[in-house]
């Protein structure tokens, strides 16, 4: 590499030489551009837009697994609309979305502990509060399921014995429990994303900033509303949106966990639509719910969108 | 040691919430890994310290569950997401981030805009269309479906290191003679290096980790990977044996951490920009 950058090759030439030079590089950048463009744009194609025209199609259909769909027009729409689910599963899905924010106080806890320049070892305790979310997260339900079984598990027996609860709790098929139980599961599960990022932001504020602040004599809750809460709002507020959104899209560990039941007490919508692909094989009714979650997804993203618009202006980003 | 910064109060918040933190996360994995080394009969007792070690749930998990074969699926299916990713998103990243052309904004935004599309929803289409064309319990099929997700995070990711890097240097790699192409190969791309680290692994995750895809796209004889595996054997309704269980969490759970460990540097200096 370094030995082309350092060969004079254009050094000197006359001057008709370079303009056909910077000719040939705009059709060779032309080339380049639809080029590298080519995967990018077969994947969106291939993978993102015809299955989701197809997924529509789908929706407006009797759709089994095997056999032949037959035309529905808006009819799933309708029924699903007024099943007496449909609140159910709108419930627990904002329930299940509450994670984000516990989520959000761990992770903002941790790594503001761990920006302080007194804490030891701390690539080490960076690692050990990254391994939940390094782990598959069905991984992680299988050992939350061992913990919270209601015979055998080690919470239980705790709690039994602290006598915080004088009946072993079925914390996975109650239908009070069961939602908020696999809420807080991912939120021990998820929040080291969050964690990650915020710290990478943390640890991007120039020292000199707090040392401004201190010869104003800013105290620490000052110094941390002056300068460190300006300089990570944009990353929280990137991380907030992003992990709502994936949070809405998890099926695997709550569905591990609690099935979607008691009933439909923990359907969120993204379970319910698995239900009914996988369960009942109705594929048409699978996309339907698909359509309520991007709904969904939408109207929850979008005051934390609007923020995110307004910091990228003040930031002149 | 002590940083004449920092005040009692401080300190005391810091530890505090340190060991908080640090308690929750240590509590059940080192219940889990106790769990994995303890004989089958004291499984169903909650105590710290099993009165011998016992590796019978190791062998059970290999010789009865065969866990080497999933591991082994999960490998393969980490690996292929991993370089697809790559393949698909990084020649796209960097003409959105170097190059000027009509509606790159746009199209930009709705590759990324991807990421916080409930995407899961496209599995319903994608099982039947799978089927249709031959791609259903196949790898190929497997790593497909897993760039949906992992194409638009490369490409957020990517995308963001290159326009931070200087402008400029491929002009100046031109005028030394380089062709366009050279340009991005020899001294962009050498330059990507930590974000590419990046974005291999957490495109391998996606595979290693993935159970929705993994458990709609495959049956039980084709490439079933190691999550499908465990996710099976606490569902079914059959007993749970949670000795092997805990044996499989930590199999198919401590090769990412170790990763995680190697690509930690990495992943800090990719997501310092991220909201910038």
């Amino acid at each position: 590499m370094a030995r082309t950058i350092d060969s004079p090759a254009v050094k000197g030439r006359p001057e008709r030489d370079r303009t056909r030079r910077q000719r040939s590089a705009l059709v060779e950048d032309r080339w380049l551009i639809f080029v590298f463009l080519l995967p990018t744009t077969l994947f969106m194609l291939f993978l993102l837009w015809l299955p989701f025209l197809q997924g529509i199609w789908m929706s407006l259909h009797n759709w089994p697994f095997m056999g032949e769909p037959s035309w529905r027009g808006l009819g799933n729409y309708r029924d699903f609309l007024t099943a007496d689910y449909f609140w159910t599963s709108i419930e627990a899905t904002l329930i299940y979305s509450l994670s984000t924010l516990f989520q959000l106080i761990l992770a903002l806890a941790a790594a503001l502990a761990l920006k302080q320049a007194f804490v030891p070892a701390k690539p080490l305790l960076r690692g050990v509060m990254l391994i939940a979310y390094a782990m598959p997260p069905v991984v992680v339900g299988a050992i939350w399921l061992f913990l919270l079984d209601p015979s055998l598990g080690m919470i239980t027996y705790y709690l039994i014995e602290f006598g915080i609860i004088d009946f072993p709790i079925y914390w996975f098929a109650d239908n009070t429990w069961a939602k908020w139980t696999i809420t807080l599961v991912a939120a021990w599960t998820f929040w080291p994303f969050m964690f990650l990022i915020i710290l990478s932001s943390l640890q991007a504020i120039p020292q000199s900033q707090y040392e401004l602040a201190e010869v104003y004599g800013a105290n620490l809750w000052q110094r941390f509303l002056t300068v460190t809460w300006p300089n990570i709002q944009g990353a929280i507020l990137v991380v907030v949106i992003l992990r709502l959104a994936f949070n809405l899209a998890k099926i695997d560990q709550p569905f591990q966990l609690a099935g979607g039941g008691p009933g439909y007490e923990t359907s969120v919508l993204s379970i319910l639509m698995y239900r009914f692909a996988f369960m009942s094989g109705d594929f048409g009714m699978a996309f339907t719910v698909g359509m309520f979650l991007v709904v969904v997804t939408v109207i929850l993203l979008a005051p934390f969108a609007i923020l995110y618009q307004r910091h990228l202006r003040q930031v002149g980003g | 040691m002590t940083d004449d910064r920092s005040t009692p109060l401080q300190k005391i918040l810091t530890y505090a919430t340190l060991s908080v933190v640090l308690a929750l996360v240590l509590i059940p994995y080192g219940y889990a890994i106790v769990t994995a080394f303890k004989p089958p009969y004291e499984v169903y007792e909650v105590s710290w310290w099993p009165s011998e070690i016992s590796f019978g749930a190791w062998r059970d998990v290999f010789a009865i569950n065969h866990f080497h074969l999933y591991l082994w699926n999960s490998l393969i299916a980490g690996l292929g997401s991993a370089v697809l990713a790559v393949a698909i998103a990084l020649p796209g990243a960097y003409i959105f981030a170097r190059k000027e052309f009509p509606f790159r904004e746009p199209f930009f935004y709705i590759i990324v805009g991807t990421l916080v599309f409930p995407f899961i929803l496209l599995i319903v289409p994608i099982t039947i269309v799978w089927i249709r064309i031959g791609l259903f319990d196949t790898f190929l099929g497997l790593w497909l479906a897993f760039q949906i997700f992992a194409v638009p995070y490369s490409m957020w990711i990517l995308r963001g290191y290159f326009a931070r890097l200087p402008r400029h240097l491929e002009e100046a790699a031109q005028v030394y003679g380089c062709t366009q192409f050279q340009a991005f190969w020899r001294v962009m791309l050498p330059m990507a290096k930590p974000v590419i680290v990046s974005v291999l692994f957490l495109a391998f995750l996606q595979g290693w980790s993935d159970f929705l895809f993994s458990n709609m796209l495959t049956t039980g004889d084709g490439p079933r990977t190691a999550a499908v595996a465990i996710y099976t054997s606490t569902a079914g309704g059959e007993r749970v044996e949670w000795g092997p269980l805990m044996v499989m969490t930590l199999l198919a759970g401590i090769p990412p951490v170790v990763l995680y460990m190697f690509a930690q540097k990495h992943l800090a200096r990719t997501f310092a920009g991220a909201g910038h």
